[in-house]
C-alpha cells in the first residue's frame, strides 16, 4: 500500500516537470493559435545542453538552467521569424507543417552528430527517506524548480507590462495593436518564452531519466495530453494537467508494463477530449 | 461656422484638418468595399460619419487605423503620410480607435483593459490622471475594476471600450458606434464628456447609427453609401436635404 502511495508521490513530482514542458506549448497556442511541433526538439535541445555543459565542461547540472533558459529564449525568437511569423492567422495546417519541418531538420542534424546513443547525466543528491521508501533528490529538486519557474511565469503574465501585453494579444490581436502594443514583437517574445520553457523542462527531465536524441517526441506527446487535461491556452491549467498526468503514471506503473503507459495515457486523452472538449481545468481565471 | 470644403486647401491641410483621408480604396480579399472615399476630421471638431448598414463605415475606420491595409489612397495625420504605418505606431502618435463590437481583452480585468489602453509611452505618463477621469465618467467601472471584462454586461463593455480609448491620451478619438447598447442616460453623459474633451482640444470622429443624434452633436457630417462619400456638409444643411430626411431620418 505504501509502495503505491510512494509511486504516486513520485509521479506527482515528475508530473510537475511534465506540466512545465506543456506550459511552453500551451502558451504559444494561447497567444497565437499555433501548435509548435518543434516542442519535442526543443526539449531534447535542453537535454543535450545539459549533457554537454554538465559532462563536457563539468558544470553542476543545475547551473545549466540559466544558460538553457536564456539560450532557449533566443532560439525561440529565431524560430518565430523563420517558421511561424508568416503562418500566424493562416490555416493551422500551415504552421503545423512549417514547425514540423523545422523539427525534422533539428532531429536530423542531432542524429547525424550524436547518433541515437543513450545519454545519462549523473546527479548525486541525497534523497528523502520516509519509512522504507526514498524519494530521489533529483526528483524533488526538479519538481521544486518546475514549480518555481511556473510561478515566475504566472507573475510575468499577470504583473509585468510585457506579460500583460502577451495576454492582451492572446485575447484580441487587432485590439492590442489599436492600443499601441507592437503585437509582432509580442508574438516573437511569446515563442521565445515558450521555447525557453521547453528547453528548461528538457534540462530538468535530463536530470531524472536517461535520454536519446529521439526522446523529444514522447515528451511532446505527453505535452499534448497535459494541454488537453489543463485546457488549451491555459498555462496554470498546464501545471495542474502535468500533476494529473504524473498522478496517473504513478498509479499505473506499479501494475502495468512500461510500454502500456502511453497507451493508457492516450486512451485517457481521447476520453477527456470527448467529455471535456475545452480541457478539465479550463477555468477562465488561468486562461491567457 | 465655415464649411471645411470652402477653406483654402493649404490652410486646411495643416492648421485645420488633423486627419485627412484621400481617395481611399480598401476591401477584404478580392472584394472591394471602399471606392475612393475622402474625408477630413478638423482639429478640435466633432466629425460624424453616417450611412446604411454595410456602407463601409467600419471598413473606412479600420483602413484609416491600419487594422486592414489600404489598397490605394492616402491617410495623413498632422500633415504626415501615415497610410502604411502599423496600428500600434499610429496609437503612439495619438490615434485612438474604439472599434465596433467592443473588442475587449475578455479574460483580463477591467483595470487591466484600461492599463493596456495606456500602453504607449505618451499615455503612460498620464496614466493616473486619465484613470481618475474615466472613473469619474463611468463610476460603474470603478466599482467593477477587478471583474473580468468578458463577464460585464453589454453596456458596461461599451463603457470599457470607450474608457480604454480615452486612456491612450489621444489627439483624435475615433469611435465606431458610440451609442450601441448604452442606455439613453449613459449616452447623454458620454456626450457631455465628449463635449468637454472637445473643448479641451480633442478631435473626434464618430460613426453613429442614430442619425438624429449624429447630426445633433457634430460640427460636420459625412454620409457614406456604397463605399464612397454620398454627401457631406454642416449637420443643419444635411438635415434639410430631402434625400437625407427620407432615407436616414425617416421623416
Ligand atoms: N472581415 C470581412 N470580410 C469580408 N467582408 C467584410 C468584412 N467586414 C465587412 N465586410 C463587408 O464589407 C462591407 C462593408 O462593411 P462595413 O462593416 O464597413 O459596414 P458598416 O458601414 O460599418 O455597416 P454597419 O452599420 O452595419 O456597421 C459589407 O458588405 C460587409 O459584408
Ligand atoms: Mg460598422
Amino acid at each position: 500500500m505504501l509502495g503505491i502511495l510512494a509511486s504516486i508521490i513520485d509521479g506527482v513530482l515528475v508530473g510537475l516537470v511534465y506540466g512545465l514542458a506543456a506550459m511552453g506549448l500551451t502558451l504559444i497556442w494561447g497567444v497565437m493559435d499555433v501548435i509548435n511541433l518543434t516542442h519535442g526538439a526543443m526539449i531534447v535541445a535542453g537535454m543535450m545542453a545539459l549533457y554537454l555543459l554538465a559532462n563536457a565542461l563539468g558544470i553542476s547540472p543545475y547551473l545549466t538552467l540559466p544558460p538553457v533558459l536564456i539560450g532557449g529564449f533566443f532560439v525561440g525568437v529565431a524560430l518565430y521569424w523563420i517558421a511561424i511569423h508568416r503562418m500566424v492567422g493562416r490555416p493551422p495546417l500551415m504552421s503545423l507543417l512549417s514547425t514540423f519541418s523545422v523539427n525534422l531538420i533539428l532531429i536530423g542534424v542531432g542524429t547525424a552528430v550524436w547518433g541515437t546513443a543513450l545519454f545519462n547525466v549523473e546527479v548525486s543528491l541525497p534523497g528523502i527517506t520516509v519509512g522504507r521508501y526514498t524519494f530521489p533528490g533529483a526528483h524533488i529538486l526538479a519538481a521544486v524548480l518546475a514549480a518555481v519557474i511556473a510561478a515566475l511565469l504566472y507573475v510575468f503574465l499577470h504583473y509585468t507590462r510585457t506579460g500583460k501585453a502577451m495576454r492582451a494579444v492572446a485575447n484580441n490581436r487587432e485590439a492590442a495593436e489599436l492600443v499601441g502594443i507592437p503585437t509582432t514583437r509580442v508574438l516573437a517574445i511569446s515563442v521565445g518564452v515558450g521555447v525557453a520553457l521547453a528547453g528548461v523542462s528538457g534540462m530538468l527531465i535530463g536530470t531524472l531519466f536517461p535520454f536519446t536524441i529521439l526522446s523529444g517526441d514522447g515528451y511532446q506527446l505527453k505535452g499534448f495530453i497535459v494541454t488537453v487535461l489543463g485546457g488549451f491556452g491555459n498555462p496554470v491549467g498546464a501545471l495542474l494537467g502535468g500533476v494529473a498526468l504524473g498522478l496517473l503514471e504513478g498509479m499505473v506503473t506499479p501494475f502495468v508494463p512500461v510500454s502500456w503507459t502511453l497507451v493508457i495515457e492516450f486512451a485517457l486523452f481521447v476520453l477527456v477530449l470527448i467529455a471535456f472538449p475545452g480541457g478539465i481545468f479550463a477555468s477562465r481565471r488561468g486562461a491567457l | 461656422m465655415p464649411d471645411v470644403a470652402n477653406l483654402n486647401p493649404a490652410a486646411t491641410s495643416r492648421a485645420e484638418a488633423l486627419l485627412t483621408v484621400e481617395s481611399l480604396e480598401a476591401g477584404y480579399g478580392e472584394v472591394q468595399v471602399l471606392w475612393g472615399l475622402s474625408l477630413k476630421a478638423r482639429r478640435g471638431a466633432l466629425t460624424a460619419i453616417v450611412g446604411a448598414n454595410g456602407a463601409g463605415k467600419t471598413t473606412t475606420l479600420r483602413a484609416v487605423a491600419g487594422s486592414i491595409a489600404p489598397w490605394r489612397g492616402k491617410v495623413s495625420f498632422e500633415g504626415e503620410d501615415v497610410t502604411h504605418l502599423p496600428s500600434h505606431a499610429k496609437a503612439a502618435r495619438g490615434f485612438a480607435l474604439v472599434p465596433e463590437g467592443r473588442q475587449l481583452f475578455a479574460t483580463m480585468s477591467v483595470a487591466e483593459n484600461l492599463e493596456m489602453g495606456a500602453f504607449s509611452k505618451r499615455a503612460a505618463g498620464k496614466y493616473a490622471d486619465r484613470l481618475d477621469q474615466v472613473f469619474t465618467l463611468f463610476p460603474r467601472l470603478a466599482e467593477r475594476k477587478r471583474q473580468l471584462a468578458g463577464t460585464l454586461s453589454g453596456g458596461e463593455q461599451q463603457m470599457v471600450a470607450i474608457a480604454r480609448g480615452l486612456m491612450s491620451d489621444p489627439d483624435i478619438l475615433i469611435i465606431d458606434e458610440l451609442s450601441l447598447g448604452l442606455a439613453p442616460v449613459v449616452v447623454y453623459q458620454l456626450l457631455a464628456t465628449l463635449k468637454q474633451l472637445k473643448e479641451a482640444g480633442l478631435t473626434i470622429l464618430l460613426v453613429e447609427q442614430n442619425v438624429h443624434l449624429a447630426l445633433a452633436l457634430s460640427d460636420y457630417a459625412y454620409v457614406v453609401a456604397e463605399g464612397k462619400i454620398f454627401m457631406e456638409g454642416l449637420p443643419a444643411e444635411l438635415a434639410a436635404k430631402p434625400e437625407i430626411r427620407k432615407a436616414y431620418l425617416g421623416l
